[in-house]
Protein backbone atom coordinates (compact mmCIF):
# COMPACT_ATOMS: atom_id res chain seq x y z
CA UNK A 1 0.00 0.00 0.00
CA UNK A 2 1.62 3.14 -1.08
CA UNK A 3 -0.62 5.34 -0.87
CA UNK A 4 -3.46 5.64 1.92
CA UNK A 5 -6.90 7.78 1.81
CA UNK A 6 -8.30 10.71 4.27
CA UNK A 7 -11.01 9.88 6.41
CA UNK A 8 -12.36 12.70 4.74
CA UNK A 9 -11.86 11.10 0.93
CA UNK A 10 -13.33 7.57 2.46
CA UNK A 11 -15.73 9.26 3.94
CA UNK A 12 -16.97 11.40 0.30
CA UNK A 13 -16.43 7.37 -1.48
CA UNK A 14 -18.42 5.68 1.25
CA UNK A 15 -21.44 7.76 0.71
CA UNK A 16 -21.63 7.63 -2.53
CA UNK A 17 -21.41 4.38 -2.89
CA UNK A 18 -24.40 4.56 -0.68
CA UNK A 19 -26.09 6.91 -3.34
CA UNK A 20 -24.92 4.69 -6.42
CA UNK A 21 -27.46 1.99 -6.75
CA UNK A 22 -30.69 4.44 -6.32
CA UNK A 23 -28.86 6.82 -8.81
CA UNK A 24 -28.12 3.45 -11.34
CA UNK A 25 -31.57 2.16 -11.02
CA UNK A 26 -33.33 5.45 -11.79
CA UNK A 27 -30.80 6.40 -14.42
CA UNK A 28 -31.35 2.62 -16.18
CA UNK A 29 -35.41 2.11 -16.15
CA UNK A 30 -36.50 6.01 -15.68
CA UNK A 31 -33.81 8.17 -17.10
CA UNK A 32 -33.40 6.33 -19.92
CA UNK A 33 -36.81 5.44 -21.08
CA UNK A 34 -37.63 9.21 -20.79
CA UNK A 35 -35.04 9.94 -23.47
CA UNK A 36 -36.14 7.28 -25.32
CA UNK A 37 -39.81 8.62 -25.19
CA UNK A 38 -38.33 11.88 -25.66
CA UNK A 39 -36.49 10.48 -29.11
CA UNK A 40 -39.98 8.62 -30.23
CA UNK A 41 -41.74 12.06 -30.13
CA UNK A 42 -39.37 12.79 -33.07
CA UNK A 43 -40.73 9.91 -35.54
CA UNK A 44 -43.76 9.19 -36.88
CA UNK A 45 -44.17 5.60 -35.80
CA UNK A 46 -46.64 3.01 -34.79
CA UNK A 47 -46.31 -0.27 -33.21
CA UNK A 48 -49.22 -1.77 -35.26
CA UNK A 49 -47.70 -0.79 -38.75
CA UNK A 50 -43.80 -1.81 -37.59
CA UNK A 51 -42.70 -0.49 -41.56
CA UNK A 52 -43.92 3.07 -41.03
CA UNK A 53 -40.86 4.84 -39.04
CA UNK A 54 -39.73 8.21 -40.63
CA UNK A 55 -38.31 11.09 -38.72
CA UNK A 56 -40.88 14.09 -38.66
CA UNK A 57 -39.06 16.48 -36.10
CA UNK A 58 -41.28 18.53 -33.94
CA UNK A 59 -44.09 17.97 -36.18
CA UNK A 60 -45.85 15.33 -33.27
CA UNK A 61 -45.78 18.67 -30.91
CA UNK A 62 -47.30 21.20 -33.48
CA UNK A 63 -49.61 18.24 -34.49
CA UNK A 64 -50.28 18.08 -30.62
CA UNK A 65 -50.70 21.47 -30.12
CA UNK A 66 -53.21 22.13 -32.95
CA UNK A 67 -55.18 19.10 -31.95
CA UNK A 68 -58.81 20.71 -30.78
CA UNK A 69 -58.67 17.70 -28.54
CA UNK A 70 -55.53 17.92 -26.99
CA UNK A 71 -56.35 21.59 -26.15
CA UNK A 72 -60.03 20.98 -24.58
CA UNK A 73 -57.49 17.83 -22.70
CA UNK A 74 -55.73 20.18 -21.43
CA UNK A 75 -58.26 22.96 -20.41
CA UNK A 76 -60.43 19.52 -18.32
CA UNK A 77 -56.81 18.70 -17.25
CA UNK A 78 -56.09 22.37 -15.30
CA UNK A 79 -59.31 22.75 -14.53
CA UNK A 80 -59.71 19.23 -12.66
CA UNK A 81 -55.97 19.87 -11.32
CA UNK A 82 -56.12 23.16 -9.72
CA UNK A 83 -59.86 22.12 -8.45
CA UNK A 84 -59.07 19.09 -6.88
CA UNK A 85 -55.65 20.14 -5.10
CA UNK A 86 -57.58 23.24 -3.92
CA UNK A 87 -60.36 21.68 -2.17
CA UNK A 88 -58.17 18.13 -0.91
CA UNK A 89 -56.50 21.43 0.35
CA UNK A 90 -59.47 23.22 2.18
CA UNK A 91 -60.93 20.00 2.99
CA UNK A 92 -58.00 18.40 4.36
CA UNK A 93 -57.04 21.40 6.98
CA UNK A 94 -60.64 21.34 7.83
CA UNK A 95 -60.53 17.99 8.68
CA UNK A 96 -57.06 17.94 10.32
CA UNK A 97 -57.91 20.76 12.96
CA UNK A 98 -61.18 18.94 13.66
CA UNK A 99 -58.98 15.82 14.57
CA UNK A 100 -56.22 17.81 16.56
CA UNK A 101 -56.81 17.92 20.08
CA UNK A 102 -56.10 14.45 21.40
CA UNK A 103 -58.80 11.74 22.54
CA UNK A 104 -59.58 8.43 22.44
CA UNK A 105 -62.45 9.52 20.32
CA UNK A 106 -60.31 11.49 17.51
CA UNK A 107 -57.83 8.55 17.13
CA UNK A 108 -60.22 6.30 16.37
CA UNK A 109 -61.55 8.54 13.92
CA UNK A 110 -58.56 9.59 12.48
CA UNK A 111 -57.38 5.57 12.14
CA UNK A 112 -60.98 5.19 10.17
CA UNK A 113 -59.97 8.08 7.88
CA UNK A 114 -57.67 5.80 6.82
CA UNK A 115 -60.14 3.58 4.90
CA UNK A 116 -60.64 5.38 1.58
CA UNK A 117 -57.32 5.88 0.86
CA UNK A 118 -56.37 2.25 1.07
CA UNK A 119 -59.41 1.24 -2.05
CA UNK A 120 -58.03 0.88 -4.90
CA UNK A 121 -58.75 3.52 -7.03
CA UNK A 122 -59.90 1.46 -9.69
CA UNK A 123 -62.67 0.40 -7.82
CA UNK A 124 -63.08 3.97 -6.38
CA UNK A 125 -64.45 4.93 -10.11
CA UNK A 126 -66.41 1.99 -9.92
CA UNK A 127 -68.29 2.67 -6.74
CA UNK A 128 -69.30 6.36 -7.46
CA UNK A 129 -70.29 5.29 -10.97
CA UNK A 130 -72.77 2.74 -9.22
CA UNK A 131 -74.03 4.81 -6.75
CA UNK A 132 -74.64 8.21 -8.87
CA UNK A 133 -76.27 5.85 -11.68
CA UNK A 134 -79.70 7.24 -12.20
CA UNK A 135 -81.48 4.13 -12.69
CA UNK A 136 -80.33 2.19 -9.60
CA UNK A 137 -77.70 4.28 -7.83
CA UNK A 138 -78.65 4.14 -4.00
CA UNK A 139 -78.06 8.13 -4.90
CA UNK A 140 -77.99 9.22 -8.34
CA UNK A 141 -81.81 7.63 -8.50
CA UNK A 142 -82.83 9.63 -5.83
CA UNK A 143 -80.60 12.59 -6.90
CA UNK A 144 -82.97 12.09 -10.01
CA UNK A 145 -86.44 12.07 -8.51
CA UNK A 146 -85.94 15.36 -6.64
CA UNK A 147 -84.83 17.37 -9.52
CA UNK A 148 -81.22 17.50 -8.70
CA UNK A 149 -79.74 15.57 -11.57
CA UNK A 150 -79.47 15.48 -15.39
CA UNK A 151 -81.63 12.17 -16.65
CA UNK A 152 -78.11 11.14 -17.64
CA UNK A 153 -77.23 10.94 -14.05
CA UNK A 154 -74.26 13.18 -12.91
CA UNK A 155 -71.67 11.13 -14.67
CA UNK A 156 -73.89 11.14 -17.31
CA UNK A 157 -74.23 14.72 -18.57
CA UNK A 158 -71.32 16.95 -20.26
CA UNK A 159 -72.23 19.83 -18.16
CA UNK A 160 -71.61 17.51 -14.31
CA UNK A 161 -69.40 15.22 -15.64
CA UNK A 162 -65.93 16.96 -14.50
CA UNK A 163 -67.21 18.51 -11.62
CA UNK A 164 -68.61 15.31 -10.62
CA UNK A 165 -65.60 13.94 -11.09
CA UNK A 166 -63.45 16.21 -9.06
CA UNK A 167 -65.49 15.59 -6.31
CA UNK A 168 -64.99 11.87 -6.50
CA UNK A 169 -61.42 12.40 -6.24
CA UNK A 170 -61.77 14.46 -3.66
CA UNK A 171 -63.38 12.20 -1.61
CA UNK A 172 -60.63 9.37 -2.11
CA UNK A 173 -57.33 11.75 -1.36
CA UNK A 174 -58.62 14.52 1.27
CA UNK A 175 -57.93 12.24 3.81
CA UNK A 176 -54.28 11.79 3.18
CA UNK A 177 -54.17 15.40 3.36
CA UNK A 178 -55.37 15.68 6.13
CA UNK A 179 -53.12 12.78 7.80
CA UNK A 180 -50.19 14.51 6.83
CA UNK A 181 -51.58 18.38 8.22
CA UNK A 182 -52.96 16.43 11.26
CA UNK A 183 -49.72 15.46 11.76
CA UNK A 184 -47.77 18.60 11.38
CA UNK A 185 -50.37 20.09 13.64
CA UNK A 186 -49.23 18.29 16.53
CA UNK A 187 -45.54 18.60 16.02
CA UNK A 188 -46.32 22.36 16.28
CA UNK A 189 -44.06 23.79 19.56
CA UNK A 190 -46.86 24.14 22.42
CA UNK A 191 -45.56 27.43 23.81
CA UNK A 192 -45.89 29.08 21.18
CA UNK A 193 -49.77 28.50 20.84
CA UNK A 194 -50.40 28.85 24.14
CA UNK A 195 -48.46 32.60 24.01
CA UNK A 196 -50.14 33.38 21.78
CA UNK A 197 -53.99 32.31 23.44
CA UNK A 198 -52.57 33.98 26.60
CA UNK A 199 -52.31 37.30 24.21
CA UNK A 200 -55.58 36.87 23.78
CA UNK A 201 -55.37 36.36 19.82
CA UNK A 202 -58.57 34.95 18.63
CA UNK A 203 -59.28 31.46 16.46
CA UNK A 204 -58.95 32.81 12.91
CA UNK A 205 -56.01 35.33 13.98
CA UNK A 206 -54.26 32.17 15.51
CA UNK A 207 -54.95 30.23 12.33
CA UNK A 208 -53.96 33.22 9.84
CA UNK A 209 -50.82 34.31 11.74
CA UNK A 210 -49.74 31.74 13.67
CA UNK A 211 -50.49 28.06 13.14
CA UNK A 212 -50.59 28.54 8.66
CA UNK A 213 -47.29 30.27 8.66
CA UNK A 214 -45.53 27.47 10.60
CA UNK A 215 -47.55 24.97 8.34
CA UNK A 216 -45.78 26.45 5.35
CA UNK A 217 -43.55 23.50 4.85
CA UNK A 218 -46.18 20.89 4.82
CA UNK A 219 -48.40 22.56 2.92
CA UNK A 220 -45.91 22.92 0.30
CA UNK A 221 -45.17 18.71 0.66
CA UNK A 222 -49.13 18.42 -0.44
CA UNK A 223 -49.46 21.05 -2.69
CA UNK A 224 -46.24 19.11 -4.28
CA UNK A 225 -47.54 15.76 -3.62
CA UNK A 226 -50.87 16.35 -4.69
CA UNK A 227 -50.46 18.71 -7.59
CA UNK A 228 -47.97 16.44 -9.49
CA UNK A 229 -50.45 13.20 -8.62
CA UNK A 230 -53.98 14.87 -9.20
CA UNK A 231 -52.17 16.11 -12.35
CA UNK A 232 -51.25 12.71 -14.02
CA UNK A 233 -55.04 10.81 -12.74
CA UNK A 234 -55.37 7.70 -14.42
CA UNK A 235 -57.53 5.42 -12.42
CA UNK A 236 -60.78 6.30 -11.48
CA UNK A 237 -61.66 8.77 -14.36
CA UNK A 238 -60.77 5.17 -16.60
CA UNK A 239 -63.06 3.48 -14.59
CA UNK A 240 -65.93 6.21 -13.76
CA UNK A 241 -66.35 7.95 -17.01
CA UNK A 242 -63.45 6.84 -19.28
CA UNK A 243 -63.26 9.84 -20.36
CA UNK A 244 -66.28 10.94 -21.26
CA UNK A 245 -69.42 11.58 -22.03
CA UNK A 246 -67.94 13.26 -24.65
CA UNK A 247 -64.34 15.02 -23.41
CA UNK A 248 -65.43 16.42 -20.90
CA UNK A 249 -63.75 14.27 -18.44
CA UNK A 250 -61.07 13.25 -20.91
CA UNK A 251 -57.88 14.09 -19.19
CA UNK A 252 -54.10 14.29 -20.89
CA UNK A 253 -52.83 11.45 -19.07
CA UNK A 254 -56.15 9.16 -20.76
CA UNK A 255 -55.51 10.84 -23.88
CA UNK A 256 -51.64 10.00 -24.28
CA UNK A 257 -52.17 6.46 -23.46
CA UNK A 258 -55.08 5.88 -24.86
CA UNK A 259 -52.62 6.92 -28.39
CA UNK A 260 -49.52 5.21 -27.17
CA UNK A 261 -50.90 2.16 -25.72
CA UNK A 262 -54.58 1.58 -27.18
CA UNK A 263 -53.90 3.05 -31.10
CA UNK A 264 -49.78 2.24 -30.36
CA UNK A 265 -49.21 5.62 -31.82
CA UNK A 266 -46.00 5.89 -29.87
CA UNK A 267 -44.69 9.06 -31.71
CA UNK A 268 -47.64 11.09 -30.82
CA UNK A 269 -48.55 9.90 -27.54
CA UNK A 270 -45.05 10.22 -26.66
CA UNK A 271 -44.99 13.89 -27.76
CA UNK A 272 -48.41 13.92 -25.62
CA UNK A 273 -46.73 12.88 -22.31
CA UNK A 274 -43.32 15.29 -23.43
CA UNK A 275 -45.91 18.42 -22.87
CA UNK A 276 -47.54 17.07 -19.84
CA UNK A 277 -44.56 16.59 -18.59
CA UNK A 278 -43.32 20.03 -19.28
CA UNK A 279 -46.25 21.45 -18.03
CA UNK A 280 -46.21 19.80 -14.60
CA UNK A 281 -42.36 21.30 -13.85
CA UNK A 282 -43.73 24.55 -14.59
CA UNK A 283 -46.73 24.15 -12.81
CA UNK A 284 -44.35 22.87 -9.77
CA UNK A 285 -41.63 25.69 -10.20
CA UNK A 286 -44.41 28.30 -10.16
CA UNK A 287 -45.55 26.97 -6.92
CA UNK A 288 -42.62 26.38 -5.34
CA UNK A 289 -41.35 30.35 -6.01
CA UNK A 290 -45.06 31.73 -5.11
CA UNK A 291 -44.16 29.74 -1.57
CA UNK A 292 -40.90 31.12 -1.41
CA UNK A 293 -42.07 34.82 -1.79
CA UNK A 294 -45.15 33.94 0.66
CA UNK A 295 -42.83 32.08 3.02
CA UNK A 296 -40.70 35.69 3.39
CA UNK A 297 -43.88 37.94 3.43
CA UNK A 298 -45.43 35.88 6.28
CA UNK A 299 -42.35 35.18 8.20
CA UNK A 300 -41.63 39.21 8.02
CA UNK A 301 -44.70 40.06 9.59
CA UNK B 1 -53.67 20.58 22.13
CA UNK B 2 -55.21 19.58 25.71
CA UNK B 3 -57.29 22.00 26.48
CA UNK B 4 -60.70 21.26 27.65
CA UNK B 5 -63.07 22.55 25.31
CA UNK B 6 -67.03 23.64 26.73
CA UNK B 7 -69.67 20.76 25.78
CA UNK B 8 -71.54 22.85 23.19
CA UNK B 9 -67.90 22.91 21.39
CA UNK B 10 -67.54 19.52 21.73
CA UNK B 11 -70.49 18.45 20.28
CA UNK B 12 -70.27 20.19 17.53
CA UNK B 13 -66.63 19.31 16.83
CA UNK B 14 -67.63 15.58 16.99
CA UNK B 15 -70.96 15.61 14.97
CA UNK B 16 -68.62 17.82 12.29
CA UNK B 17 -66.06 14.57 12.86
CA UNK B 18 -68.96 11.72 12.97
CA UNK B 19 -69.99 13.29 9.44
CA UNK B 20 -66.91 12.84 8.00
CA UNK B 21 -66.51 9.80 9.08
CA UNK B 22 -70.01 8.83 7.06
CA UNK B 23 -69.22 10.37 3.93
CA UNK B 24 -66.15 8.83 3.71
CA UNK B 25 -66.79 5.52 4.83
CA UNK B 26 -70.43 4.87 3.32
CA UNK B 27 -69.29 3.91 -0.26
CA UNK B 28 -66.65 1.47 1.08
CA UNK B 29 -69.64 0.12 2.69
CA UNK B 30 -71.85 -0.03 0.11
CA UNK B 31 -69.62 -1.93 -2.01
CA UNK B 32 -69.00 -4.28 0.79
CA UNK B 33 -72.71 -5.02 1.18
CA UNK B 34 -73.17 -5.38 -2.97
CA UNK B 35 -70.72 -8.63 -2.43
CA UNK B 36 -73.54 -10.45 -0.32
CA UNK B 37 -76.50 -9.07 -2.55
CA UNK B 38 -77.99 -10.71 -5.46
CA UNK B 39 -77.22 -8.90 -9.15
CA UNK B 40 -81.02 -8.78 -9.91
CA UNK B 41 -81.20 -6.76 -6.33
CA UNK B 42 -78.34 -4.50 -7.40
CA UNK B 43 -79.81 -3.43 -10.31
CA UNK B 44 -83.51 -2.82 -9.27
CA UNK B 45 -84.88 0.66 -10.41
CA UNK B 46 -85.68 1.90 -7.65
CA UNK B 47 -82.80 0.76 -5.09
CA UNK B 48 -84.53 -1.50 -2.84
CA UNK B 49 -83.57 -0.58 0.65
CA UNK B 50 -82.85 -4.28 1.60
CA UNK B 51 -81.75 -7.51 0.26
CA UNK B 52 -81.31 -11.25 1.39
CA UNK B 53 -77.99 -11.77 1.82
CA UNK B 54 -76.15 -14.36 -0.41
CA UNK B 55 -72.58 -15.88 -0.72
CA UNK B 56 -72.91 -16.43 -4.29
CA UNK B 57 -71.07 -13.66 -5.89
CA UNK B 58 -68.18 -15.26 -4.21
CA UNK B 59 -68.82 -18.78 -5.56
CA UNK B 60 -69.13 -16.49 -9.51
CA UNK B 61 -65.51 -15.59 -8.75
CA UNK B 62 -64.10 -18.76 -7.17
CA UNK B 63 -64.67 -20.48 -9.64
CA UNK B 64 -63.96 -17.99 -12.47
CA UNK B 65 -60.43 -16.46 -11.25
CA UNK B 66 -57.67 -18.59 -9.74
CA UNK B 67 -57.57 -16.56 -6.42
CA UNK B 68 -54.38 -17.89 -4.89
CA UNK B 69 -52.66 -17.00 -7.96
CA UNK B 70 -53.97 -13.46 -8.48
CA UNK B 71 -52.99 -12.96 -4.61
CA UNK B 72 -50.06 -13.91 -5.22
CA UNK B 73 -49.03 -11.67 -8.46
CA UNK B 74 -50.49 -8.74 -6.08
CA UNK B 75 -48.44 -9.77 -3.21
CA UNK B 76 -45.15 -10.58 -5.15
CA UNK B 77 -45.42 -7.30 -6.82
CA UNK B 78 -45.41 -4.87 -4.00
CA UNK B 79 -43.39 -7.31 -1.41
CA UNK B 80 -40.95 -7.01 -4.43
CA UNK B 81 -41.33 -3.42 -5.23
CA UNK B 82 -41.38 -2.43 -1.57
CA UNK B 83 -37.87 -4.15 -0.39
CA UNK B 84 -36.15 -2.84 -3.42
CA UNK B 85 -37.27 0.60 -2.95
CA UNK B 86 -36.22 0.72 0.45
CA UNK B 87 -32.94 -1.57 -0.13
CA UNK B 88 -32.33 1.09 -3.22
CA UNK B 89 -33.81 4.56 -1.17
CA UNK B 90 -32.45 4.48 2.48
CA UNK B 91 -28.89 4.37 1.82
CA UNK B 92 -29.43 6.86 -1.04
CA UNK B 93 -31.53 9.36 1.33
CA UNK B 94 -28.88 8.90 3.73
CA UNK B 95 -25.59 9.74 1.51
CA UNK B 96 -28.23 12.62 0.21
CA UNK B 97 -28.67 13.97 4.11
CA UNK B 98 -25.17 13.31 5.02
CA UNK B 99 -23.15 14.53 2.04
CA UNK B 100 -22.14 18.28 1.69
CA UNK B 101 -21.38 18.41 -2.14
CA UNK B 102 -23.70 20.52 -4.44
CA UNK B 103 -24.33 17.40 -6.41
CA UNK B 104 -26.57 15.90 -3.44
CA UNK B 105 -29.35 18.53 -3.88
CA UNK B 106 -29.16 18.03 -7.73
CA UNK B 107 -29.77 14.94 -7.18
CA UNK B 108 -32.49 15.05 -4.87
CA UNK B 109 -34.41 17.28 -6.69
CA UNK B 110 -33.76 14.71 -10.01
CA UNK B 111 -35.32 12.35 -7.83
CA UNK B 112 -38.48 14.46 -7.06
CA UNK B 113 -38.87 15.45 -10.64
CA UNK B 114 -38.76 11.75 -11.33
CA UNK B 115 -42.24 11.55 -8.94
CA UNK B 116 -43.66 14.07 -10.81
CA UNK B 117 -43.35 12.69 -14.74
CA UNK B 118 -46.47 11.10 -15.59
CA UNK B 119 -46.27 7.55 -16.40
CA UNK B 120 -47.79 6.79 -20.02
CA UNK B 121 -44.24 9.11 -20.55
CA UNK B 122 -41.87 6.07 -19.25
CA UNK B 123 -44.60 3.59 -19.47
CA UNK B 124 -44.09 3.42 -23.70
CA UNK B 125 -40.31 3.35 -23.76
CA UNK B 126 -40.22 1.22 -20.61
CA UNK B 127 -42.71 -2.01 -22.35
CA UNK B 128 -40.43 -1.80 -25.42
CA UNK B 129 -36.83 -1.89 -23.25
CA UNK B 130 -38.90 -4.40 -21.59
CA UNK B 131 -39.71 -6.60 -24.19
CA UNK B 132 -35.92 -6.04 -25.74
CA UNK B 133 -34.71 -7.70 -22.54
CA UNK B 134 -37.21 -10.41 -22.04
CA UNK B 135 -39.05 -9.09 -18.82
CA UNK B 136 -42.18 -8.30 -20.76
CA UNK B 137 -44.86 -10.14 -18.78
CA UNK B 138 -42.93 -11.03 -16.07
CA UNK B 139 -42.96 -9.81 -12.26
CA UNK B 140 -39.54 -8.28 -12.50
CA UNK B 141 -40.68 -6.12 -15.33
CA UNK B 142 -43.63 -4.16 -12.62
CA UNK B 143 -41.80 -4.44 -9.71
CA UNK B 144 -38.65 -2.52 -11.93
CA UNK B 145 -41.27 -0.35 -13.24
CA UNK B 146 -42.77 0.78 -9.38
CA UNK B 147 -39.28 0.23 -8.05
CA UNK B 148 -38.10 3.63 -9.98
CA UNK B 149 -41.15 5.61 -8.74
CA UNK B 150 -40.69 4.61 -5.20
CA UNK B 151 -37.08 4.55 -5.01
CA UNK B 152 -37.10 8.54 -5.78
CA UNK B 153 -40.06 8.59 -3.04
CA UNK B 154 -38.53 7.06 -0.21
CA UNK B 155 -34.66 8.69 -0.87
CA UNK B 156 -36.63 12.17 -0.48
CA UNK B 157 -38.82 10.60 2.45
CA UNK B 158 -35.70 9.25 4.31
CA UNK B 159 -33.12 12.63 2.73
CA UNK B 160 -35.82 14.71 5.04
CA UNK B 161 -35.76 11.80 7.93
CA UNK B 162 -32.16 11.24 8.42
CA UNK B 163 -31.19 15.08 8.16
CA UNK B 164 -33.46 15.41 11.51
CA UNK B 165 -30.82 13.00 13.43
CA UNK B 166 -27.86 14.95 14.80
CA UNK B 167 -24.69 13.98 13.50
CA UNK B 168 -22.74 14.05 16.77
CA UNK B 169 -24.12 10.62 17.82
CA UNK B 170 -22.96 9.07 14.53
CA UNK B 171 -19.41 11.10 14.63
CA UNK B 172 -19.20 9.51 18.23
CA UNK B 173 -19.80 5.91 16.74
CA UNK B 174 -17.46 6.44 14.15
CA UNK B 175 -14.20 7.52 16.48
CA UNK B 176 -15.54 4.39 18.45
CA UNK B 177 -14.52 2.36 15.43
CA UNK B 178 -18.08 1.21 13.89
CA UNK B 179 -17.42 2.33 10.23
CA UNK B 180 -19.46 4.40 7.91
CA UNK B 181 -21.67 1.64 7.60
CA UNK B 182 -21.54 0.72 11.26
CA UNK B 183 -22.70 4.10 11.85
CA UNK B 184 -25.24 3.95 9.10
CA UNK B 185 -27.01 1.10 10.00
CA UNK B 186 -26.50 0.96 13.79
CA UNK B 187 -27.06 4.07 15.01
CA UNK B 188 -29.05 6.30 12.19
CA UNK B 189 -31.47 4.05 10.48
CA UNK B 190 -32.50 2.86 14.12
CA UNK B 191 -33.81 6.39 15.04
CA UNK B 192 -35.33 7.01 11.38
CA UNK B 193 -37.35 3.65 12.09
CA UNK B 194 -41.16 5.30 11.74
CA UNK B 195 -40.12 6.96 8.75
CA UNK B 196 -38.63 3.67 7.43
CA UNK B 197 -42.20 1.78 7.71
CA UNK B 198 -43.95 4.73 7.01
CA UNK B 199 -42.43 5.09 3.14
CA UNK B 200 -42.80 1.15 3.08
CA UNK B 201 -46.20 1.11 3.95
CA UNK B 202 -47.09 3.77 1.04
CA UNK B 203 -45.01 2.26 -1.65
CA UNK B 204 -46.82 -1.20 -0.63
CA UNK B 205 -50.07 0.39 -0.81
CA UNK B 206 -49.20 2.34 -4.02
CA UNK B 207 -47.96 -1.35 -5.60
CA UNK B 208 -50.61 -3.05 -4.26
CA UNK B 209 -53.59 -0.89 -5.61
CA UNK B 210 -51.79 0.07 -8.95
CA UNK B 211 -53.30 -0.47 -12.27
CA UNK B 212 -51.73 1.11 -15.25
CA UNK B 213 -48.50 -0.54 -14.66
CA UNK B 214 -49.19 -4.16 -14.33
CA UNK B 215 -52.06 -3.65 -16.59
CA UNK B 216 -49.28 -3.23 -19.45
CA UNK B 217 -46.50 -4.97 -18.40
CA UNK B 218 -48.23 -8.80 -17.03
CA UNK B 219 -49.71 -11.01 -18.76
CA UNK B 220 -52.58 -13.87 -17.65
CA UNK B 221 -50.21 -15.91 -15.81
CA UNK B 222 -48.62 -12.69 -13.70
CA UNK B 223 -51.43 -10.90 -13.25
CA UNK B 224 -52.19 -8.95 -9.73
CA UNK B 225 -56.18 -8.45 -8.41
CA UNK B 226 -55.94 -5.16 -9.29
CA UNK B 227 -56.00 -5.77 -13.05
CA UNK B 228 -58.67 -8.80 -12.41
CA UNK B 229 -60.98 -6.25 -10.49
CA UNK B 230 -61.87 -4.35 -13.63
CA UNK B 231 -62.30 -8.33 -15.39
CA UNK B 232 -64.56 -9.61 -12.33
CA UNK B 233 -66.54 -6.04 -12.92
CA UNK B 234 -66.82 -7.25 -16.57
CA UNK B 235 -67.45 -4.29 -19.34
CA UNK B 236 -69.67 -1.80 -20.06
CA UNK B 237 -72.34 -3.42 -20.62
CA UNK B 238 -72.17 -6.44 -18.88
CA UNK B 239 -71.59 -4.71 -15.58
CA UNK B 240 -71.21 -6.57 -12.47
CA UNK B 241 -71.33 -5.22 -9.52
CA UNK B 242 -71.97 -7.95 -6.95
CA UNK B 243 -68.60 -10.19 -8.27
CA UNK B 244 -66.63 -6.29 -8.21
CA UNK B 245 -67.96 -6.21 -4.55
CA UNK B 246 -66.67 -9.97 -3.51
CA UNK B 247 -63.49 -9.37 -5.70
CA UNK B 248 -62.77 -6.03 -3.60
CA UNK B 249 -62.83 -7.70 -0.40
CA UNK B 250 -59.83 -10.37 -1.44
CA UNK B 251 -57.96 -7.02 -2.76
CA UNK B 252 -59.05 -4.64 -0.50
CA UNK B 253 -58.98 -6.37 3.08
CA UNK B 254 -55.20 -7.27 3.27
CA UNK B 255 -54.04 -3.56 2.65
CA UNK B 256 -56.63 -2.28 5.58
CA UNK B 257 -55.59 -4.53 7.44
CA UNK B 258 -51.84 -3.77 7.55
CA UNK B 259 -52.48 -0.25 7.18
CA UNK B 260 -54.49 -0.10 10.52
CA UNK B 261 -52.02 -2.05 12.15
CA UNK B 262 -48.82 -0.02 11.15
CA UNK B 263 -51.20 3.22 11.30
CA UNK B 264 -49.35 4.69 14.53
CA UNK B 265 -45.81 4.43 12.46
CA UNK B 266 -47.70 5.88 9.63
CA UNK B 267 -48.73 9.58 11.30
CA UNK B 268 -45.55 9.25 12.94
CA UNK B 269 -43.63 8.74 10.33
CA UNK B 270 -45.03 11.29 8.16
CA UNK B 271 -43.74 14.30 11.40
CA UNK B 272 -40.53 13.13 10.79
CA UNK B 273 -41.05 13.08 6.67
CA UNK B 274 -42.36 16.98 7.28
CA UNK B 275 -40.17 18.72 9.23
Amino acid sequence: MSFRLTPLQRRSIFLCLMAAPAAIHVAVFALYPILRGMGFSLFQMNLMQPWIHHFVGLRNYTDALTDPTVRRSLVVTIIFTVGCVAAELVCGLCLALLLWRDSAFNRFATTLMLVPITVTPIVVGLIFRALLDPSFGLIGYWLLQAGLAPPQGLLGDTHTALATMMGIDVWEWTPLVALILLAALKALPADILDAAEIDGAGGTRRLTRIILPMLLPSLFLVLALRFTDVFRTYDIVFAATAGGPGDSTNLLMLLAAKEGLTFFDIGYGSAISILMTLCIVLMVALLIVTLRSLDRRMNQA
Amino acid sequence: MSRRLSRPTLVAQRSAVIIALVVFLAPVLWLALTAYEPSRAIQSTPPLPWFVPGLANFVIIAQQFDLAKLTLGSAVISAGSTLLSLLLGIPCGYALARARHRGAIILAYVFLAIRGVPTVVTLIPFYLFMRQIHLLGTWWAVILMNATLSTAFVAWMMYTAFRTVPTEIEDAAIVDGCGGFGAFWRVALPLVRTSVVASALLCMMFAWNDYLNPAFLTRAETRPLSVALLTAFGGPTTSSWGTLGAMAHISTIPIILVALVLNRFLVAGLIRGVH
